[in-house]
């Protein structure tokens, strides 16, 4: 009776040991998101310039689950990241994260009726893995991949690599030349500027 | 050209998400290419990596930077004053002319037109992509484009139609001397920018010199109609293109930086391939 208990823990266990292995979910997780930004954006009652904001704040909202501003804001730093005060870094994820919004968000709305394929994932390391689609248009195939992390079961978007530039990697080119000059204040004063907070 | 570029702007979301799952590729990681000039790379990655069993979001970090899988990649710009001032130019080439060139255009050319002319000339450099996959043995590469020619000029009604893709699913492949001469080994050099041409450097512009020689129109005479020729491939070319570069000035916090930055992580990707 208890070899048999200690058995059925035993597969228990086993069957939940191997979480690194659920291959698919960053996939679908990415899908999920996608699937719903396109929901917003074809949801017929949102038609219509009045309704712009409402289907813009839609869209930010499934933003903030599909990344994680976090660590994306690290990651951008890179080594430059422990140079900002903590309240330094809390206001550079805050302005970040508003002008990647700013950014992206008419491109977003502004969609027509191109193909979304995913076309599978790739793990980059433990906690890491690589999710790529392509975008496919009329004029020509647009290879999106999407890094994603896991934390706390967790997986959420860290980079964004569109033809083989990552996001994250452009913007650290920038803010490493701006701090080469500038001190963290001082980069974020441009960002303040840049997202109209100044 | 400038606008090949334009395509690296904020991503286009779209609909109709079908789901097909395909081969899951290697893991590759990258690697910092050297710019083949010894200016140095910021010391990066150089904390050990911290192995403990709490999952914190401190450790996290480290990790990923151990990792290494993002890195920047570097390039000297020694001329930068020069580099900054035809950034500059290209911008209000842009801006002034083409523009509204491509926007008068395209509200007078239907999309469908428009596609097949761009079909048109992609058909006509296949020389740059045939003899480049040569010099990288890229044989079956190669044959590809061959069968493509043949096959669009004919099938696709002079090249108007990419027929080779529509029937067979062979789609073109990116490839150019640059990119041949990347595969060899040969670094950036230094970063140049050129007018009309956009973001290059010193080994790219050997490739585009390359290239130059293997784009039939070139051979016209007189050079004026060859000229002209190109310009309106531009115009055509930059028509499915308005609007991206503007988005990638919004969303850049330094455009220079940005541009020079995505150009060689581009042009990387590109030589990987």
């Amino acid at each position: 009776m208890i070899q048999r208990l200690l058995k059925l823990v035993l597969i228990a266990v086993l069957m939940h040991a191997p979480v690194s292995a659920d291959a698919g979910v960053p996939l679908d997780t990415v899908k999920g998101h996608v699937d719903k930004v396109l929901d917003v954006l074809r949801d017929s009652s949102l038609k219509g310039g009045s309704k712009e904001k409402i289907k813009k704040d839609k869209i930010r909202t499934i933003s903030e689950k599909m990344f994680d501003f976090n660590e994306l804001s690290r990651r951008t730093l890179g080594l430059n990241w422990n140079k900002f005060k903590t309240e330094q870094q809390q206001e550079f994820i805050e302005l970040y994260k508003s002008i990647l919004e700013g950014a992206y968000i008419d491109k977003i709305v502004s969609y027509t009726d191109e193909k979304i394929i995913f076309n599978g994932e790739n793990p980059l390391s433990e906690k890491t893995v690589e999710v790529q689609t392509t975008v496919v248009t009329k004029k020509a195939d647009i290879p999106i991949s999407y890094r994603m992390i896991r934390k706390e079961g967790e997986w959420r978007v860290y980079d964004v690599i569109i033809e083989g530039v990552s996001l994250i990697s452009n913007y650290r080119s920038q803010f490493t030349q701006i701090l080469v000059n500038k001190s963290p204040e001082g980069l974020l004063d441009t960002l303040r500027k840049k997202a109209g907070k100044a | 050209m400038v606008l090949i570029f334009l395509l690296l702007s904020p991503m286009r979301v779209s609909a109709d998400s079908s789901l097909i799952m395909s081969e899951i590729s290697s893991n590759k990681h990258e690697e910092t290419i050297s710019s083949g000039v010894n200016e140095p790379l910021p010391e990066q990655s150089k904390e050990p990596a911290e192995v403990t069993d709490d999952d914190t979001e401190g450790t996290a970090e480290e990790e990923a930077q151990d990792e290494g899988e993002e890195e920047s990649i570097q390039i000297a710009d020694p001329l930068y004053p020069w580099n900054k001032a035809m950034y500059h130019f290209n911008d209000k080439l842009y801006f002034w002319l083409m523009k509204p060139l491509a926007r008068g255009y395209s509200a007078v050319v239907p999309e469908d037109i428009r596609l097949s002319v761009s079909n048109f000339f992609n058909n006509i450099t296949t020389p740059i992509r045939f003899v480049s996959n040569l010099l990288q043995f890229k044989i079956k590469d190669a044959g590809n484009e061959l069968f493509r020619f043949l096959y669009n000029s004919t099938a696709g009604v002079g090249g108007l139609a990419d027929a080779a893709k529509m029937d067979f699913n062979i789609r073109q492949q990116d490839e150019d001397v640059g990119q041949a001469l990347g595969s060899y080994g040969i670094g950036h050099g230094i970063y140049l920018v050129w007018p009309f041409l956009g973001p290059s450097s010193l080994r790219d512009t050997v490739g585009k010199a390359g290239d130059y020689f293997l784009t039939p129109v070139n051979y016209i005479n007189p050079v004026e109609t060859a000229v002209g020729i190109t310009v309106y491939d531009q115009v055509n070319e930059t028509s499915f293109h308005i609007g991206d570069y503007e988005d990638l000035k919004k969303s850049a916090i330094d455009p220079y930086i940005s541009i020079r930055d995505a150009y060689l992580q581009h042009r990387k990707k590109k030589v990987e391939e």
